[in-house]
């Protein structure tokens, strides 16, 4: 019997992210249609409601996961490493964000954007190590949507 | 949402993009911010902050007036 909605996207979104965490990467439809128990048109219908809530970002082919924050589904330039796992996050916020969602501990690579120099965060118990940087946010937080991944 | 070395670093960015310079954060605050959206992103009943949510969060780090203020954010319910 199909899930009601509201369960069923709560099981994708869980799968989802459980092997976004497992494995550094997006996983293909076929994988969270097997670990739920659904269909990959059912995925795809669960993957439309949770971009409208938000909780992704979805390529054009509304299968394939551009961002499921703070995880990126592409290569950027702010990659995370925890526990020997290497990860893609979306911008500033989202790096930091990678290690507060895997236990609060690892490393952002990123880079400084206007000289490009590198920029390595180290995040322990204690949270980031200091280091000479400074976030910059373009865009105010009522407009962050109107195009995400500027933001 | 971008790291740069230097105040100066963005300011010489912002030139270049022919964008204008907006609020900037420490890193202990950016470090809070990732805490509260994302320290149980990976539960199963996991979500979005609500706007009221956001502006609690903004303001516990320091930062708050309009820049800060998701009232126009469309999906969040108010």
């Amino acid at each position: 019997m199909t899930p009601p909605p509201a369960t069923a996207d709560r099981a994708v979104r869980w799968a989802l992210y459980r092997r976004f965490a497992g494995s550094g990467r997006a996983p293909r439809i076929a994988e969270i249609a097997a670990a739920v128990g659904v269909t990959a048109d059912e995925v795809r219908a669960c993957y439309r409601r949770l971009a409208a809530e938000r909780l992704l970002v979805l390529e054009p082919d509304g299968e394939s996961i551009r961002m499921a924050p703070p995880f990126s589904g592409v290569p950027t330039q702010h990659r995370v490493l925890v526990a020997g796992r290497s990860y893609y996050a979306n911008c500033a916020w989202d790096a930091l964000g990678v290690v507060a969602a895997l236990g609060g501990e690892g490393e952002v690579v990123s880079r400084c954007e206007q000289s490009r120099a590198p920029l390595r965060i180290r995040v322990t118990a204690g949270g980031p190590e200091p280091v000479p940087c400074v976030v910059h946010f373009a865009v105010p937080a009522a407009r962050w949507w109107d195009d995400i991944v500027f933001t | 949402m971008l790291f740069f070395r230097s105040e100066d670093r963005v300011d010489a960015w912002c030139r270049e993009q022919g964008l204008a310079r907006r609020p900037l954060i420490r890193l202990d605050q950016l470090w809070q911010l990732a805490l509260a959206w994302y320290a149980e992103r990976l539960t199963p009943a996991a979500r979005r902050p609500a706007a009221g949510e956001m502006r609690s969060i903004f303001a516990r780090v320091g930062l708050e007036g309009p820049f800060w203020d998701p009232a126009a954010d469309r999906w969040s319910p108010t």
